[in-house]
């Protein structure tokens, strides 16, 4: 009996814990005085049947092992050919965040229906401007009004040249009121600005230098 | 016209830099433009050896267009939908820091003037009185407010000409010049022929420079042609070289610009076009003019 039952262990325990689950099931029915033991949730020993009951993380299709977040790098600036314009930015700015955010939704919105392949979607630390006034009567200016300045931006690239007299214009004759906006190609300088300074890391590099 | 000889020429690449602003109402009546950009001379080869000449003379012109410089007026529908809907959000919207200090100001002076006011609790609560309360800073806002005088929407209430560019300011208006084509004196797009040497969209750039008595600065949308317009001339006028001609319309957005009132110009809506423009002629430069 103890050998049979180390073949059937040595083998895919599928059945076995088909078959000890049935046969639980049967003693718990069969014998309800000796409940305890069914209840008791301890793992069996290696020897006994029911060993390795519950086991199911086998039966789920395997999962590619997990990756560690790579840094981000950048991605490739494309450059103009002569049929296409290269990486392409629309930056719009205004102080009213709603009509600007509702602005560029709408460029976005503009690029997936025209075809144009949108690269990234943005937004730019926003920008506070104190407002000073300076009273007839005294010297002293003080704070009258604080104005925030939001920025957001579309990046595409491969707009085809035929269509961007039209895609301009399209975007122009729809800019709402109080929104700047300015189309500028992509460059790496613009890609690093979006990162914060590391005052340490600076440091210790012009220690090093 | 000779076919163009066998040459190089360079069609330049653009890198453009646009920089729109939409301001308020300035006195030119016209969007602010600045236009920068990195010429990347791409050598192409537009070399055609034709021993045959082409029986088409070739024009360029210019469709040159004023962005609306205020937004348009709303109609009844959309005026009550805003102000639905800025009810709606009135009503649902939660008190900000402004509002919630004129409140408790208000509760505060109601307290102290009840009998059993206990001014040292107060005080201890609220640490101070303020120099400033809330309800002084929304006064002298409200003065401010009075102070300042939005300009007129509508600037051309006694009829300003319709040469200036400054009327309709909430459509875009397109550019009309009166020249003389086979005689006859008809009011068309700007135009000009095509010299041998030189791209289509320098001549569109020429016939905006040759404008007599006029100087606008403009920015061209692109390198490609919006529209075409091809027409035969009557036969008498026919020969063997010349079939007829070909106009290709580039658009531009005007930057800034004067005109003199003499010169024949006139600035159209996409709707008035049809009082102005030959109809097979119009039929084809409709096609191009967004009506936005």
């Amino acid at each position: 009996m103890a050998s049979l039952t180390q073949l059937q262990l040595a083998l895919h325990s599928r059945t076995l814990d088909r078959a000890a689950l049935l046969l639980r099931a049967s003693v718990s029915v069969k014998h309800p005085i000796q409940g305890s033991l069914a209840f008791s949730n301890e793992r069996q020993y290696r020897t006994m049947p029911t060993h390795g009951i519950g086991k199911y993380k086998h039966l789920l299709p395997k999962e590619a092992p997990k990756k560690k977040k790579e840094r981000q790098q950048m991605k490739q600036i494309k450059t103009a050919t002569d049929a296409e314009y290269g990486t392409l930015n629309v930056k719009v700015s205004g102080y009213d965040m709603i009509i600007v955010e509702h602005y560029s939704q709408y460029i976005h919105n503009l690029c997936n229906r025209l075809g144009v392949k949108v690269a990234e979607s943005y937004a730019l630390p926003t920008k506070s401007t104190e407002v000073m006034v300076m009273p007839e009567q005294g010297t002293k200016m003080y704070v009258d009004a604080i104005l925030k300045t939001h920025e957001r931006i579309v990046q595409f690239s491969q707009l085809n040249v035929t269509l961007c007299p039209i895609f301009m214009e399209v975007m122009l004759k729809n800019q709402p009121e109080g929104v700047q906006l300015s189309v500028k190609p992509h460059t790496e300088a613009d890609y690093q600005a979006r990162f914060k300074a590391r005052p340490e890391l600076e440091g210790l590099m012009a220690q090093i230098t | 016209m000779a076919a163009p000889c066998s040459r190089m020429a360079s069609r330049p690449l653009w890198q453009f830099i646009t920089n729109v602003r939409r301001t308020g109402l300035k006195h030119t009546g016209v969007r602010q433009f600045s236009l920068s950009y990195a010429c990347r001379a791409a050598t192409q080869t537009s070399s055609k050896t034709e021993s045959v000449a082409s029986p088409w003379k070739l024009y360029g012109a210019v469709c040159l267009q004023r962005l609306p410089v205020i937004s348009q007026e709303r109609n009844p529908i959309e005026d009550q939908f805003a102000e639905l809907m800025h009810q709606m959000e009135l009503e649902r919207s939660l008190l900000s820091e402004h509002e919630q200090r004129l409140l408790e100001d208000a509760e505060r002076m109601t307290r102290k003037q009840a009998d059993n006011y206990d001014s040292d609790e107060e005080e201890a609560d609220y640490g101070g009185q303020e120099t400033i309360t809330a309800q002084d800073q929304d006064d002298t806002w409200e003065q401010n407010l009075k102070h300042f005088q939005p300009a007129l929407r509508d600037r051309d209430v006694g009829g300003t000409p319709l040469g200036s560019v400054e009327r309709c300011l909430g459509d875009s208006l397109v550019l009309l010049v009166q020249q003389t084509v086979a005689k006859e004196n008809i009011w068309l797009l700007p135009q000009a022929p095509w010299e041998a040497g030189e791209t289509l969209r320098q001549t569109a750039e020429r016939v905006l420079s040759s404008l007599p008595e006029a100087d606008f600065k403009a920015t061209f949308l692109g390198n490609t042609p919006c529209g075409v317009y091809r027409y035969k001339f009557p036969k008498d006028v026919r020969t063997e070289s010349c079939v007829g001609a070909k106009v290709f319309f580039f658009k531009a957005l005007l930057s800034a610009g004067s005109a003199s009132q003499k010169e024949p110009f006139l600035w159209v809506k996409k709707t008035d076009l049809q009082g102005y423009l030959k109809p097979s002629y119009l039929e084809k430069v409709d096609r191009f003019i967004l009506n936005l």
